[in-house]
């Protein structure tokens, strides 16, 4: 079942913009000018029940501004929307009940009071039985392990600990949709794992559809099957992080040490060469002979150590960035 | 309802945590009072009138007004500019909550304990000074009075919300509420009691939202209207609010469509 459908999405901004220095802010008093800046352009595409899709784009490129439409936050210029069978802008109690967005740079918490007394607020404004609130709060706890900074007023906590206590006051209502804005963002890197560990059993153990944006590779790498890669506005690819690594990126590297010098005109008729400095050599082959060249080499060759290398996904998002330039 | 509760207690929590600065307010607050108080007690002797108030009418009027400006005119809902630009504002359109209801029910708290300390300071003011002060017991004025108070608080909270709503177009939005407090200042009554102006010019502001914020229920208050002046009073302050009201939330709804969440 979709839960989430989106068909020809799009939203404009208007923009002012104004030339620099005193001249231009004096020429902009008179005569504005405004240019519209097309942050989604049709965009169209359908999420599952229980699905962990990451959303990935370069800076700029509309992830926020689609989630923002997504949660309701913004109304769109063209196109539908529907989420649990709402249209989001419309804001219902019932369907504002059942999402939650995070975003890394948030503040609903009272500054001067501790996190606690946000959470009491939220019980009360999503309507949380008493039972419900204490079992997930003391799981939230003991998950990012905050038992002895609950009690402290928000200001004094550091970074990192304010997002936890952000991501605890936006997940205290159990929702069935996620919308995470780069939630590991600010966070070390074993709060990075302990996250991404939480995300991935949020998933599965309440059948939550999560939509995710992330400038870490490995968050994505590790949570989700599906991948959009969104730029310009526009979407590029839709579909499984598997078959987006076959297609932008066909080749393995397999990298070998070799135990005695060997003549590259020799390795050149294996595959292209990618390096090559005497012990080490990288070859760039097609994923389906990976195996075949591997098992020559070793024949062919005195080899100390043999490695097949899948792509960095890093390397791959790049090469699909470029590819698709304006 | 719960949660609206919750959000005015914790605005008190708010208030009280920074305890010097709570008390310094209070000081400053005693201290305006006090110097207003023996200004007028000079200008206006007693046992003679100026332009129609005795000593003991004008201090009531002088010292009332300051009483219900720390009721009606403290409203913090003009943040909601801030929080429009600054992209808060997504906060609250995420969850399931009225924002109205959410400023509205932060200003009953900062109201509630401007009242509780404003009572504590203004009895140990009589006590001590024993000012000659004018005391209604009418119950008759007494309820119309808190009747035109209520309206008060409503109009003055939707004028607040509405300059706020600037936000949504314009980044800046101290300019506008700048001119507003200087108007508030001339046409609300605080500096001097309204009807000590020309009649012609009384007449005008006489339909003005800002007549009814301090001036008209003070006179209430003092006993001074006439019960067919208090009721074409009333109808027009409950027009205002009704009018304001209206008019905010179309321009909420029409600023929520232009609203570009930017910042975050």
């Amino acid at each position: 079942m979709s839960i989430i459908s989106v068909s020809h999405l799009s939203k404009h901004f208007q923009v002012h913009k104004k030339e620099p220095g005193l001249s231009g802010s004096v020429r902009s008093l008179f005569l504005r000018k405004y240019e519209t800046v097309r942050a989604i352009n049709d965009i169209s595409f359908d999420i599952n029940e229980g699905e962990l899709v990451g959303f990935i784009g370069p800076n700029g490129a509309g992830k926020t501004t689609t989630l923002k439409c997504l949660s309701g936050l913004l109304y769109p210029t063209n196109g539908n929307i529907l989420v649990l069978g709402f249209n989001p802008y419309e804001r219902k109690t019932e369907f504002l009940k059942n999402i939650s967005l995070v975003m890394g740079q948030k503040n609903q918490l009272w500054w001067d009071l501790p996190a606690t007394d946000t959470f009491l607020l939220n019980k009360e404004i999503y309507d949380i039985p008493d039972e419900k609130y204490k079992i997930v709060l003391e799981e939230l706890t003991k998950l990012l392990e905050v038992e002895d900074i609950l009690k402290m007023p928000v200001k004094k906590l550091s970074l990192g600990q304010r997002m936890k206590m952000e991501l605890m006051a936006s997940l205290i209502h159990s929702p069935n949709v996620l919308f995470l804005d780069e939630p590991t963002i600010g966070l070390d890197v074993l709060m990075q794992k302990k996250l991404r560990e939480f995300i991935r059993e949020y998933n599965i153990r309440f059948k939550a559809t999560i939509i995710l944006t992330s400038h870490y590779m490995q968050d994505v790498e590790q949570l989700c099957k599906r991948v959009i890669i969104i730029n310009f506005g526009r979407i590029i690819f839709d579909g499984l992080l598997s078959s987006l690594v076959e297609k932008y990126s066909p080749y393995k590297k397999i990298r070998a040490v070799l135990a005695q010098y060997a003549d590259p005109k020799k390795i050149d008729r294996l595959g292209k060469i990618s390096r090559f400095e005497y012990p080490e050599l990288i070859l760039e082959v097609p994923n389906k002979k990976a195996n075949s060249t591997a098992a020559s080499i070793l024949k062919n060759f005195q080899v100390e150590d043999i490695t097949i290398e899948d792509p960095q996904i890093e390397d791959v998002i790049a090469k699909v960035y470029r590819e698709n330039k304006r | 309802m719960k949660k609206y509760y919750l959000i005015a207690r914790n605005t008190w929590d708010e208030v009280l945590t920074y305890r010097t600065s709570f008390i310094m307010w209070r000081v400053r607050s005693v201290i305006q009072v006090l110097t207003i108080y023996f200004l007028w007690s000079v200008v206006v002797p007693p046992g003679k009138t100026l332009l129609g108030y005795s000593q003991s009418l004008i201090t009531t009027y002088i010292l009332g007004t300051l009483l219900l400006e720390s009721i009606v005119l403290s409203s913090r809902s003009y943040i909601v500019g801030n929080e429009i630009n600054s992209g808060n504002l997504m906060n609250f359109l995420i969850r399931p909550i009225n924002y109205f209801l959410y400023w509205f029910s932060k200003d009953i708290g900062d109201k509630a304990m401007n009242i509780c300390f404003s009572i504590v300071e203004l009895t140990l003011i009589f006590l001590i000074l024993r000012p000659p002060l004018f005391l209604q017991t009418d119950p008759f004025y007494i309820s119309f009075f808190i009747l035109s108070v209520i309206l008060a608080v409503f109009i003055y909270f939707f004028i607040n919300f509405l300059l706020g709503l600037i936000g949504f177009w314009s980044p800046e939005i101290w300019a506008p509420r700048f001119i507003f407090i200087t108007i508030l200042g001339f046409f609300a009554g605080s500096l001097f009691p309204l009807d000590i102006l020309p009649k012609t010019i009384y007449e005008i502001i006489r339909f003005l939202p800002f007549t009814y914020l301090l001036y008209f229920p003070i006179k209430i208050y003092l006993g001074q209207l006439s019960f067919f002046e208090i009721l074409s009073g009333l109808s027009i302050s409950a027009f205002w609010v009704f009018a304001i009201y209206f008019m905010m939330k179309a321009i909420w709804q029409k600023g929520l469509k232009s609203y570009t969440a930017y910042g975050k």
